[in-house]
């Protein structure tokens, strides 16, 4: 027995990773183990290193945005004079909309959701292609906690997965593991925005007699005691329905663009349970 | 020893480099894949118990980055390790093109067992065969043409270190 696990030492080894590799993942995805002490301080090491690293790509970023990108700026700055235009007449609806939802709250005595909000800088992004994810500075000692929401003034971004003391990491919603629930604006018709293994979002489980139509903006519809209800999550890009089936496909642009945060709010219902 | 600490910073190095300076590519999402190079690396040229160690390592910093639910790819690298141990008995990887050939095929490993894996584990929907294959496609193909670079600056570092006196 010594003399064969002397011979094969590196076959017997790999295996016994891929064994401990699968008894993690399987005891983390069924919840039996909670917490992992060597992830959470891997996260709080790598922090100092991710900031500097990031600072360096901030100013990459910057440089190339300043100097390179600067053919077409005419046009840009032009369409963006136009678009400035049509939201300010939208701004001008939505302050009475605002108004009135005051007032009507008001005569109903509704309560008003506050949330509890921690601010928090992108210092790393995801370490493999396959899967969607952001680190955050900020960690347990900031507020932050396990399966709190993540957005950004334009919209959500996702959900804090692993927390450490310091820093956390966040499943955006274009992975193909995330999962918001999610409302038509316009006709109220209910689905899940999921992401996919293309960086793109898809709304899922619309059924095909919903009234949905492209240009549509989606918000969370606060189901899922995760995201509160009415943030942005995107807007309706392209539908199809096949010649069979329950459901059609509709593909979203998400409103806060993953690839592009800088800054984000960590958030919770005041009102919510936290772990 | 020496070697080793040099494994382990490069190592260091290609996470660091993964998660931030990697990512200002303009390759549409695809981040080329210095870890997966690097255990290929192991498995062909230093095939030691410390070396399984370190792939176990490697995938699991990877998971802490990235995946919902570590062991993902510290499964998949271990089992990438393990493949490319076995066939380096039948591989003399002596060219450029053989070392982007096997880290090639290496990503369609890595890939097909996180997807798996993912399926068995993470109770996901089914799978989107065309965006898998386009994916791991363009994943596989970013890996293989960073392994000629980086397999030969590992090998000038060991014969560096193997020449010299250097002692940490």
């Amino acid at each position: 027995m010594i003399a064969f696990l002397r011979k094969n030492h590196l076959l017997v080894g790999s295996l016994f990773s891929l064994l401990c590799s699968i008894t993690l993942v399987a005891a983390l995805a069924t919840g039996r183990l909670r917490l992992d002490p060597a992830a959470m301080f891997l996260l709080d090491f790598m922090r100092p290193f991710q900031k500097a690293a990031q600072a360096t790509v901030s100013w990459v970023g910057g440089f190339r945005d300043r100097y390179i990108a600067l053919w077409g700026l005419n046009e840009e700055n032009e369409r963006l004079r136009r678009r400035l235009l049509e939201l300010e007449a939208e701004r001008g609806r939505f302050l009475e909309a605002e108004a009135t939802n005051a007032r009507l709250r008001a005569l109903l005595e509704l309560k008003s959701s506050l949330v509890s909000s921690v601010s928090a800088t992108v210092i790393g992004n995801s370490a493999s292609g396959w899967f969607r994810s952001i680190t955050i500075d900020k960690g347990s000692q900031g507020g932050v906690r396990k399966g709190m929401a993540v957005v950004t003034p334009l919209g959500v971004v996702g959900q804090v997965t692993a927390v450490a003391s310091q820093s956390s990491k966040v499943l955006l919603l274009t992975d193909q593991n995330s999962a918001v629930d999610v409302i038509d604006q316009r006709s109220r018709a209910q689905g899940i925005v999921s992401g996919s293994l293309e960086d793109a979002a898809v709304m899922k489980y619309v059924k095909r007699s919903e009234d949905v139509q492209v240009g549509d903006r989606l918000i969370t519809s606060g189901l899922d005691d995760i995201y509160p209800k009415g943030l942005p999550v995107g807007v309706v890009s392209r539908l199809s329905k096949k010649g069979y089936g329950l459901f059609q496909t509709v593909e979203v642009t998400l409103a806060a663009n993953p690839s592009r945060i800088e800054e984000v709010q960590v958030i919770s219902p005041l009102n919510s349970r936290n772990d | 020893m020496k070697l080793f600490s040099i494994f382990l910073a490069v190592g260091f190095l290609a996470v660091l480099f993964q998660t931030t300076l990697l990512h200002l590519l303009p390759l549409g999402g695809v981040v080329p894949d210095l870890v997966l190079v690097l255990c290929v690396y192991l498995g062909l040229n230093h095939p030691t118990v410390g070396s399984v160690l370190g792939a176990f390592i490697l995938g699991y910093s990877v998971d802490v980055f990235s995946s919902p639910v570590t062991g993902l790819h510290a499964f998949a690298l271990s089992l990438v390790f393990l493949v490319v141990y076995v066939s380096s008995h039948w591989i003399w990887v002596r060219s450029p093109f053989l070392s982007s050939a096997v880290v090639f095929f290496a990503s369609w490993i890595k890939g097909t067992a996180l997807i798996l894996l993912g399926n068995l584990f993470l109770a996901r929907n089914g799978l989107e065969f065309a965006g898998f294959l386009r994916h791991i496609f363009f994943d596989s193909l970013a890996a293989a043409l960073l392994a000629p670079i980086v397999f030969f600056g590992l090998s000038r570092v060991k014969t560096y270190l193997e020449g010299s006196r250097i002692t940490f």
